[in-house]
This record gives C-alpha cells, sequence and structure tokens, in this order.
C-alpha cells in the first residue's frame, strides 16, 4: 500500500468536497427561497420583518452562513423537514436502506449483464454475435427511461399486460415479499443501462483483446476461456472498476428518484422528488450537499483502487 | 536422413475482401533440421511475419486464409490439427518470440507467473516442478537472480531483459523449433549482442531449430546457417549464408547485399539502393514480382513465374540467376 | 469531413438511415416553427381521450387536444431543447477546454479541472432542481443547467487534443520564429478537431433530450409549450386506466429520434476510425 499515493488522493478530493458544496450552498441557501414572508402574517412591521430574517440568520455575512452549511453537512445536523416536520437525518435514515435495497440487484444484474455480453461481442467481434448484441445495444440506447418504465408498467403491472407485480408499493417484510415489489424496478433498471454498459464493456475488452500480450498468449497455447477470464478481465479491471465507481452514485440517485416516484417506493428518491416538487428547501440542502460528497468520496476511492489493481500505477504515481 | 524439425511445404496466406484475393503469402516451402539456424530476410511488409503466424496457426480472423500442403513438427503435421490439438503444440513443440518485448508480456503478471502458465499448460507438472523448471528457464538464458526476475513485472525490467524473459519463456518447455520475429530489431546495440549470443548458446544446448525472422542480413549472418529470402510473398533465393554473402544468384539478394553499409575493406563501395519500389499488394507484376525493377529482366520474366530452381543445394527463383 | 469519411460514411447502411430519420425529424421542427404544422397544440378540438380517427390520427389527451398536434409541436420543442443545448455546451466546452490545453498544468489548468470535478459529481437531477430553485422557476433554468454541466466532455476532449497539438507546434516552433499564440493553436485544433466535436455533439443532443424528459416529468422542464417528456408525464397516469395514446405517440417518437441520433452517431465515429482494417 503506497501511503504518500493515498495520501495525496485523498487531499485532492477536498477542493472537490468544498467546491461541491459551496454550489449546493449558492443555489440552494443563498439564492434559494427567501422564508421571511411565510413565517410572518399579514402586513408585516419592518421590526417583525427584520426579527425573522435574524431568527434565520439571513443577515449574517456569507461565509459564515456556508461554514454553518458545512458544519451542518458534517455533523448531519441537517435540520427540520418543511413538509412533516420530521428530522431530515432520521427521514434520511429511514429512506437510505431502502433505495439501496431497491437499487442494488438491478445495478449489479446491469453490470454483469453488460460485461457478459461485452466480452462475448468483443470476442466474435465482427460476426454475427457481434452484431446483434451492438444493435440490441442500441435499440436499447434509445429507449428513454421513463418509456421503459412506464411501458413495463402496463406490461407486467396492469391488467392490459401480464398483471404479475403491483403497480406500486413497497409492503417488504420478507424475501418474498421483496423479490415481488423490486422485480419489475430492477427489470427497469437492468433494461435501461444494459445498452450503455454493453458498449462500453464491448469498447474496453475489443481493446484489450488486440493487445499484444494476448496474442503471446495465443501463441504459446492459451484457451480462450483463460485468455478471456483471466488476462483480459484482469487487464480491464481498471476501466471496468472506474466505470462502476462512478455510476454507484449516478444510479443510486436519478435511478432511485424515477423508480421510487413512479413505483411509490419510500426510499431517498421520492422523498427528494417530493422536496423537489414541493419545494422543501432542508431535505433538498441535505441531499444535494451529501451527494455531492459521496460523489467525490466515490472518485477518490476509485482513485486509490487504481493502486491496489494494477501494479503498474502505484509505480508511477510514487514517481509523479 | 532424419526428419527434419520444421518442415512447411507450400503455404500461402491471402486477404479475401469482396472478391478480391490480395496474396500475402505465395507458395512458400522450406525445411530445418533440429539444432539449426535459418535465416528468413526481406523488407518490410514481404510477408516474412505472416509466415510465422501462419505456421503457428494464428491467422483465423475473418477475411484471411491460410492454405498449405503440410506444416510439420518433428514429422507431425500441425496444420491438420484442431483447434484443441494446435493450442497443446503452441509453446510445447514450436514457440514464437516476438518483436516487442516492452508489449508481448502481460503487465498485471509476473514474469514467474507467465513463465510458469506456459509449463504447467503443458503438462508440466505439479506447483514446485513448475517453479523449478520456470528458474531453470530464467537461469538458463543468463539471470543471475532468477528469483528477484521471476517476482517482478514486465514493466519493472529493461527492454532487453524482457526479450531474454521471452526467450526464457521460449524455452521452458524445450520445443522443437524456435520462431523468432525481429527479436533485436527493438533494442539497441550491445543488448542486441546479449540475445543473440543467448539465442546461440540455448541452440546447441536444446539442438532446437530456429526461424530467425529480420530485415537485418548482418544480424542472420551472425546466428544462422541458412538464410531464405522473400520478396512479395514469395521465396526467392534459399541457400547458405556464406554462398549468400559471397555470390547472391537471385538479382534481389545481391541488391539487397549491396545496400548494407561496408566498414570493412579499403575502399568500400559506394552504397546502391535497388531502383524503383515495392509494388503494392493490389497491383502485384504478373510473371516474377521483381521484373519491374532487375536490371537482368527479359521478356519470359513478365509472363511466368520463376520457380525455386536448385543448383549444388542452392536455389534461386530467376531465370538469369547471377 | 475528409472525402474518405464521407465515402465510409455513405456506405454505412444503418447511418445514412439514422441521418434520414434524423433529417425528417428536422424538417418536421422547422416545418413547425415556420407555422405550417402543430399549431393547433394547446386546442381543444374533441372531446376526452378519443381514440384514433380520421379527424385525430392520433386520438386526444385527456383535455381533448390533439395528439397529433402536440406530437408535431413536440418534435420542435425536441429540436429546440437539442440544439441550444449543444451548441452552447459544445461553444463553452472548446473554450474552457481550449484554455486548459493550453496552459496545461497552470492554474488556469487546474481550476478549469477542479471546476469540471465538481461539476461532474454533483448529481444532475439534483443540480437541476437547484438551479430551478435558485432561478425562482424559470423556464430556462433547464437549459441553463444542461448546458453548465455538459460542457464537461467537450472539454475534456478538447483539452487533449490541444495538449497533444501544442507537441507538435513547439517542435516546429522552436525553429520558426516566436511561440505560437493561443488564436494559431484554435486554428490548428478547430479543422482537426471538427469531426470529434461532430460525434460528441451528437451525443449531448440525446442525452439533452433524454434529459428533458425527465426533467419534464419532475416538473422541472418545460413550462410553457408541449414536449413529448411532458407528454409522456401525463401519459404515467392514464395508461393504468387503458389509455396509450399520449405514450405511445410520444414513447415511439423519441425512440425514432434517438434511434436515428444513436446510429448516426455510431455511423460517424466508424468512419472517423481509419485505425482498424476489418470491421
Amino acid at each position: 500500500m503506497n501511503v504518500p499515493y493515498l495520501t495525496r488522493r485523498l487531499l485532492y478530493g477536498i477542493p472537490l468536497v468544498l467546491g461541491v458544496t459551496f454550489i449546493s450552498f449558492l443555489l440552494m441557501v443563498y439564492f434559494g427561497p427567501d422564508k421571511t414572508y411565510e413565517l410572518i402574517g399579514k402586513n408585516p412591521t419592518a421590526e417583525q420583518i427584520k426579527e425573522v430574517r435574524h431568527a434565520l440568520g439571513y443577515d449574517r455575512p456569507f461565509l459564515l452562513r456556508y461554514g454553518e452549511y458545512l458544519r451542518e453537512l458534517v455533523t448531519l445536523d441537517l435540520g427540520i423537514s418543511d413538509s412533516n416536520g420530521e428530522r431530515v437525518s432520521s427521514i434520511l435514515i429511514r429512506t437510505l436502506p431502502v433505495s439501496i435495497a431497491l437499487v442494488v440487484p438491478g445495478f449489479i444484474l446491469g453490470n454483469l449483464l453488460g460485461l457478459g455480453l461485452g466480452l462475448l461481442a468483443a470476442w466474435y467481434r465482427g460476426r454475427w454475435l457481434d452484431k446483434l448484441v451492438m444493435s440490441a445495444s442500441v435499440v436499447g440506447m434509445s429507449i428513454s427511461f421513463l418509456v421503459i418504465i412506464i411501458g413495463l408498467q402496463i406490461l407486467l403491472c396492469t391488467p392490459y399486460g401480464l398483471n404479475l407485480f403491483p403497480v406500486r408499493g413497497w409492503q417488504v417484510h420478507d424475501i418474498g415479499s421483496y423479490l415481488y415489489y423490486v422485480a419489475v424496478p430492477t427489470l427497469a433498471l437492468v433494461l435501461v443501462t444494459l445498452g450503455y454498459n454493453t458498449r462500453f464493456y464491448r469498447a474496453v475488452m475489443v481493446d484489450e483483446i488486440e493487445r499484444d500480450h494476448i496474442r503471446t498468449l495465443k501463441a504459446y497455447g492459451a484457451s480462450p476461456v483463460e485468455l478471456l477470464f483471466k488476462h483480459v478481465l484482469k487487464n480491464s479491471l481498471i476501466p471496468v472498476l472506474t466505470r462502476i465507481m462512478f455510476s454507484v452514485p449516478f444510479v443510486l440517485i436519478s435511478g432511485s428518484l424515477l423508480l421510487e416516484s413512479y413505483f411509490g417506493i419510500p426510499g431517498v428518491g421520492l422523498v427528494t422528488f417530493n422536496a423537489i416538487t414541493s419545494g422543501d428547501q432542508p431535505i433538498l440542502k441535505a441531499v444535494v450537499g451529501l451527494t455531492g460528497v459521496l460523489f467525490v468520496v466515490a472518485l477518490t476511492v476509485n482513485d486509490m483502487l487504481y493502486g491496489v489493481v494494477d501494479p503498474r500505477v502505484t509505480k508511477w504515481a510514487s514517481k509523479s | 536422413m532424419s526428419i527434419p524439425a520444421l518442415k512447411v511445404t507450400n503455404l500461402s496466406v491471402w486477404f479475401e475482401k469482396d472478391s478480391e484475393r490480395l496474396k500475402v503469402v505465395d507458395q512458400i516451402s522450406f525445411s530445418i533440421e533440429a539444432g539449426d539456424a535459418t535465416g528468413l530476410v526481406g523488407e518490410s511488409g514481404c510477408g516474412k511475419t505472416m509466415t510465422a503466424m501462419a505456421i503457428l496457426g494464428l491467422l483465423s480472423k475473418p477475411g484471411i486464409k491460410v492454405c498449405s500442403d503440410g506444416i510439420e513438427v518433428n514429422g507431425r503435421n500441425i496444420s491438420t490439427l484442431t483447434t484443441a490439438g494446435r493450442r497443446s503444440v503452441l509453446g510445447r513443440d514450436i514457440a514464437m518470440i516476438f518483436q516487442q518485448p516492452a508489449t508481448a508480456l502481460d503487465p498485471v503478471f509476473t514474469i514467474g507467473q507467465q513463465i510458469g502458465a506456459v509449463y504447467r499448460r503443458h503438462g508440466g507438472g505439479d506447483k514446485q516442478q513448475t517453479r523449478k523448471s520456470m528458474l531453470e528457464a530464467l537461469e538458463s538464458v543468463g539471470f543471475r537472480d532468477a528469483r528477484d526476475i521471476a517476482a517482478s513485472y514486465p514493466h519493472e525490467l529493461s527492454g532487453g531483459m524482457r526479450q531474454l524473459t521471452m526467450i526464457a519463456m521460449a524455452t521452458v518447455c524445450k520445443p522443437a523449433v524456435i520462431i523468432a520475429d525481429e527479436p533485436t530489431t527493438a533494442l539497441d546495440n550491445s543488448t542486441r549482442a546479449l540475445i543473440l549470443e543467448r539465442l546461440k548458446h540455448l541452440q546447441k544446448l536444446h539442438r532446437t531449430a530456429i526461424l530467425f525472422i529480420s530485415h537485418d542480413l548482418a544480424v542472420v549472418r551472425h546466428i544462422c546457417r541458412d538464410v531464405l529470402v522473400m520478396y512479395c510473398g514469395r521465396l526467392i533465393e534459399s541457400t547458405d549464408c556464406q554462398n549468400l554473402f559471397s555470390h547472391a544468384r537471385h538479382p534481389y539478394s545481391a541488391g539487397l547485399l549491396s545496400c548494407i553499409p561496408q566498414i570493412s575493406g579499403e575502399r568500400p563501395p559506394a552504397i546502391k539502393s535497388i531502383p524503383g519500389q515495392l509494388p503494392p499488394l493490389t497491383d502485384l507484376p504478373v510473371g516474377c514480382h521483381f521484373a519491374p525493377r532487375c536490371n537482368r529482366v527479359e521478356a519470359q520474366c513478365r509472363t511466368s513465374v520463376p520457380a525455386l530452381d536448385y543448383e549444388n543445394g542452392r536455389g534461386a527463383a530467376c531465370f538469369r540467376p547471377l | 469531413m475528409t472525402r474518405d469519411t464521407w465515402q465510409k460514411l455513405k456506405s454505412d447502411r444503418f447511418g445514412m438511415s439514422g441521418l434520414v430519420v434524423v433529417m425528417i425529424f428536422a424538417m418536421i421542427a422547422v416545418l413547425v416553427w415556420s407555422g405550417l404544422l402543430g399549431q393547433g397544440w394547446s386546442e381543444v378540438t374533441g372531446n376526452r381521450f378519443e381514440g384514433a380517427s380520421a379527424e385525430h390520427l392520433f386520438g386526444t389527451n385527456l383535455l381533448g387536444q390533439d395528439i397529433l398536434q402536440r406530437t408535431l409541436s413536440g418534435t420542435a420543442t425536441a429540436f429546440e431543447v437539442g440544439l441550444l443545448v449543444t451548441i452552447c455546451s459544445t461553444l463553452l466546452g472548446t473554450l474552457l477546454g481550449g484554455l486548459a490545453g493550453w496552459y496545461a498544468h497552470s492554474w488556469v489548468d487546474e481550476l478549469i479541472l477542479w471546476l469540471k470535478g465538481v461539476l461532474d459529481s454533483i448529481p444532475f437531477y439534483l443540480f437541476a432542481a437547484a438551479v430551478a430553485f435558485a432561478l425562482q422557476g424559470s423556464p430556462w433554468a433547464m437549459h441553463l443547467a444542461m448546458i453548465v454541466t455538459f460542457w464537461t466532455t467537450t472539454a475534456r476532449i478538447i483539452r487533449g487534443e490541444v495538449m497533444r497539438i501544442k507537441e507538435r507546434e513547439f517542435i516546429e516552433a522552436a525553429r520558426a520564429i516566436g511561440l505560437p499564440g493561443l488564436k494559431t493553436v484554435f486554428r490548428h485544433v478547430l479543422p482537426n478537431t471538427f469531426h470529434i466535436l461532430l460525434v460528441q455533439g451528437t451525443i449531448v443532443f440525446v442525452a439533452a433530450i433524454n434529459t428533458e424528459v425527465i426533467l419534464s416529468f419532475l416538473g422541472l422542464g418545460i413550462k410553457d409549450g408541449v414536449s413529448w417528456g411532458l407528454m409522456l408525464a401525463e401519459s404515467s397516469q392514464e395508461v393504468l386506466a387503458g389509455h396509450f395514446g399520449n405514450f405511445l405517440a410520444a414513447g415511439v417518437s423519441l425512440f425514432l429520434l434517438l434511434m436515428g441520433f444513436n446510429l448516426l452517431a455510431d455511423a460517424l465515429q466508424d468512419a472517423l476510425d481509419t485505425r482498424r482494417l476489418l470491421t
């Protein structure tokens, strides 16, 4: 473990976190809605306005307010939701596990299938199997997420289709009910990401398969299985890992946003969606700030993993 | 007569694109005895590497066709083997050393892992035996610190060391034939000498037949007994090195030799170059491919293809050999 | 684009059909803009949820508006969003990427890279919500949010190209008099990167349309006017009751346009990829 390399990656993340939180703060708090008038009744006097503004902290200097925001994020003292008065942090604690349970199966499946199909297409490059996989991918990429969700709902959840699964809801108390409620959203997630994943993984694999060391392996009698699963996969771990790490926050947030608002699943996405439509500032502040931080963490972890996976990286990194 | 270590009969390789045939290798035949080294020389693009790849059966991409009357290693025809059969032969009975040591090795595995894998793949034995043979192979190419090298990754070694590693990989199963494709082209002169010397040593030790591909005649002369000259996919001269250098029979070979800058001699002759250019694959001349550039050309050269005509064991594909 | 590239493009049947599809949609958009088509998208001309008929080829929606008209008008919206976002983000990306590449490893470069990193780290839909918040619900919030986040990929590409060309220019410049100025580099970079920018442009266009769809569903998208995203958002409840008009019209149109662009982008990329001999 190359410690200087790791600490350097960590330090590099700090300006990013600051930047992200700064933008969140700017947009949500500074330019955000002025709550003064909500809290005051009709015909406020200048005195009352001043009092409320002071209580809300609007009259304090910019940097101080930003600092407070940072403190709130770090200590997870995130305030109270506008819509139901519940503490934001407890809302998040309640809803985050649901979102994770919702998104993880589709995410894993989507990537595994994408890897497998990409590998297949790359190995049989130029032949009919490759063309089939690629055509299917392009079609998959061209269907909007929304269309997929609605379409699947029609097909699987309504009497106009197979009516096998629920239209909405999340009454999960055991494995059976979990599978019942997670099936359609997982299918939607897999379908929407499969096209992109397959194309990406295929490109990575094609690059790897073309390399000289694969030719050497072939010249020494290595079987296709050994070539693909031992050598090509290991060499392509870096781009694969990068992609996975980068897409985790994306899928978690955007995926859960749409899926939950659509299927009425009480996770972070639904909470965020409601907050967006109702303008619930404390929740949005918290979610935007925290997810930004999550992204940066994912980036940093990703960089650190490079050093573990690829022996060349630590050497270069320790030189620079 | 003993069975040659490598015998190639009428090997041809061509590209097929929209019913157009581009012949890259045209009916090459030769044989190498055990313990002998034969050079395969010619300009870049004349089909040398393609020949090597075709011998090993590594050209199974769509659009490339390979055809021969036999590729025999120690009498066994490997061109008719199944894919699985061929895989068991590659690395065990016939091995190849590639030109670019920098990229020929897998960057995420150690040297020891890669060489060991070759040994184990060909039924080498258990872990202990594998490790022992792997270290022996490394020592035999001259590494004194074989254990350290085995634990290193390719990027931690220099170009010369990587090529030595490749030689170790090629010899770990003690194959009957080694094909070396421009193994020293990418290296500097001092390393080149080292590699060549190591190759020669191993060749004598294991009585391996070597097919040494190069565009550099000087290097070939150093290590090979016989030499084959290729031009535009065809074999145009087959003789032993001494004869080639003292009296080449084919005009092209003679031209190649006169291109080599000579340092020895009182007044070295001026460097001549062969007039004209290599014809493109898509537009090869009918008859002898070299006719347009030859200063001994006559009418039949442009219409018929001269066969490799042997005289005292020396062959030249020419109607008017020197 | 060189003649070779154009030839290769022409021979790619999928790519050409993609181009044709895009052109057809573009034509529709132009016709809508010039007032010849799809003008009646907000008029109530029929009863609720009429099926397909001679008068209403795609039927009517909840309010009795003609779905065909809305679909046609939605085409124009899609192109408006797509073109605006693509052009602006490409310009921004080229400018910032060029600056970053030219002053590579200096504070300018680091600053722009940091900005890129920050913007890449903010989950887009939340950012769009935040921008909408900050702009108090302006209809341009969506476009702004997209432009501000989509320039990063273009910038990365341009930065790389400028850095490569800078190396080459310096070698020549060593013999020439004086260093090439920023303007000269742009003059060299742009012709060479035009095709890459074209491919990237199609990708951004697709992303913009896709994003608009989801933003409209979330209520953060098009406010005044009709878009396929809005139609799909409407349809989300309707389909449960068996009314598929909106869903099919918007869904299929979206699919066709996106397919067209994707095929075109692929064909462009293949045509420009001079490395490969066999597929």
